[in-house]
């Protein structure tokens, strides 16, 4: 499941893409899903572990991938963190809780994301209360953030 | 700092065209949309200049602050733009807000957080747009939206409204509210969301707050009105930009300010706009008999024709007791 903490949190890694610059392994970029979480978000297409093509960028390194893109592999990749998802924006939110469908894994976010269906389950850490929709996420986010 | 700066960052590959115009600009959006890019080719401008091939015009020096040390970087920046990345975590620091406070910079944050300890506009909220693709003969565009920027034209009768001022404006939107509406006062921009909340009002609920400094709270309520019809946001500048509007003080020099405020609005002296407003309004009505004071709203503010044409500058689709 995807828990969620809101707010400050001192633990959690905020500058993702210093910490993804200096720990991600070359061959998680060349692995299905991520291949397909780089396609989708920030529509480049990988062309190897070092090399990926952005409509915008042309040939990049891993290291200038989307912040957003960046910390989605990381809390993918190593769980025994916790990341700052609010460096992801509002078009990573399917893939947060695609990875919390496979696994329990804790985020931590500073703003209210607008998860897209209407059926997810999140758990807000802050309050131990599991939600399945925004309505029920927004008044108890929007007290912590 | 005084006034709207026209940035133009290019490269061979890349354009971004943008307008600063107060204080504090916030950045956001969806991932991928070129922000950090923006920061790089900045920080690859100011550190190597002509040499990257990157061009910037803009009439004032645009610069980075970055990391642990931003306050000796932001010691040696005057009358500058200072962009910020993500993943800065100072940015909701009270000691960069008050770094802010009383700056001559102009600052472009690029944060999902609400900055509680910075009070920046509605209106100064972007995302990036981009049009074209790499290797075109054109550069890539980007370009600045406002996230905010739609106002609904749909009628609001409201049952309930909530103003954030207690004083003055509370006073105005008590008078011309309907006798079948209930008008409270939040008592202060933070506590609008937990009155939201609390499920104790029912019906069509009006707020109404400063603009000019709801940028930390926006986000928040935004998304609780996109997922409740019955909730609906006005955010003028502040109530005292609504009264100079109104235009009821008959002064051409205060109708050139509100055309274009930037130019009149120092950013070291005034922290946000309705600071600038309140000030401009209570000197501009000193000597007349509509003496504005903040605390409560002068007996003269009452008359009908005053009340009228307050009323007339508010949207339309508003509906109060004197427009049924």
């Amino acid at each position: 499941m995807l828990n969620v903490y809101f707010g400050d949190m001192a633990e959690a890694i905020y500058n993702t893409s210093a910490y993804f610059k200096y720990n991600y392994e070359r061959e998680w970029i060349t692995e299905p899903k991520i291949m397909e979480m780089i396609k989708d978000i920030d529509k480049s297409v990988v062309l190897g572990n070092g090399a990926i093509d952005s409509p915008v960028l042309g040939v990049i390194a891993p290291t200038s991938l989307s912040g957003g893109v960046k910390t989605l592999i990381l809390i993918d990749k190593i769980s025994d963190k916790v990341f700052n998802a609010s460096n992801c924006g509002d078009n990573c939110a399917k893939w947060l809780l695609n990875i919390g469908e496979e696994k329990d894994v804790t985020i931590n976010l500073r703003h209210i994301m607008k998860f897209p269906s209407e059926d997810f389950k999140i758990k807000i850490i802050n309050e131990n209360k599991i939600v399945s929709n925004m309505k029920e996420l927004i008044p108890i986010a929007g007290r912590y953030v | 700092m005084l006034g709207k700066h026209h940035i133009i960052v290019q490269s061979a590959h890349l354009k971004y065209e943008l307008d600063v115009r107060r204080n504090i600009t916030i950045i956001k959006g969806d991932s991928a949309t070129g922000k950090t890019t923006l920061a790089d080719m900045i920080r690859e401008y100011v550190l190597n200049g002509m040499d990257t091939g990157i061009s910037l015009s803009c009439d004032v020096p645009c610069r980075i602050i970055e990391g642990n040390t931003w306050k000796e970087q932001l010691m040696a920046i005057n009358q500058s733009i200072v962009f910020i990345d993500e993943g800065n975590s100072f940015v909701s620091s009270k000691d960069f807000a008050n770094a802010v406070r009383e700056s001559t910079n102009y600052f472009v944050i690029i944060t999902r957080e609400n900055l509680h300890a910075l009070p920046y506009s509605v209106k100064e909220i972007y995302g990036i747009r981009s049009s074209g693709k790499y290797n075109q003969s054109t550069p890539v565009y980007h370009e600045l939206y406002s996230i905010y920027g739609t106002i609904s034209d749909e009628e609001i009768t409201p049952d309930v409204i909530i103003v954030e001022d207690s004083n003055a404006g509370y006073d105005f939107f008590k008078y011309v509210s309907s006798l079948n509406t209930e008008c409270i006062s939040a008592k202060g921009k933070d506590n609008i969301f937990n009155m939201i909340t609390s499920g104790k009002y029912s019906g069509n609920v009006l707020i109404i707050a400063d603009g000019a400094a709801f940028g930390a709270q926006m986000a928040n309520l935004y998304d609780l009105s996109e997922n409740n019809d019955e909730l609906n946001l006005y955010l003028p500048e502040s109530f005292e930009w609504i009264i100079l509007d109104s235009d009821i003080l008959n002064d051409a020099e205060l109708r050139r300010i509100l055309q274009s405020p930037e130019d009149y609005i120092a950013s070291e002296k005034y922290f946000s706009w309705e600071r600038y407003f309140t000030a401009l309004l209570i000197n501009k009505s000193n000597d007349t008999y509509l003496k504005y004071s903040k605390h409560s709203l002068n007996n003269n503010y009452y008359n009908d024709k005053i009340i009228m044409k307050i009323i007339a500058s508010l949207p339309a689709n508003i509906i109060f007791k004197n427009n049924l």
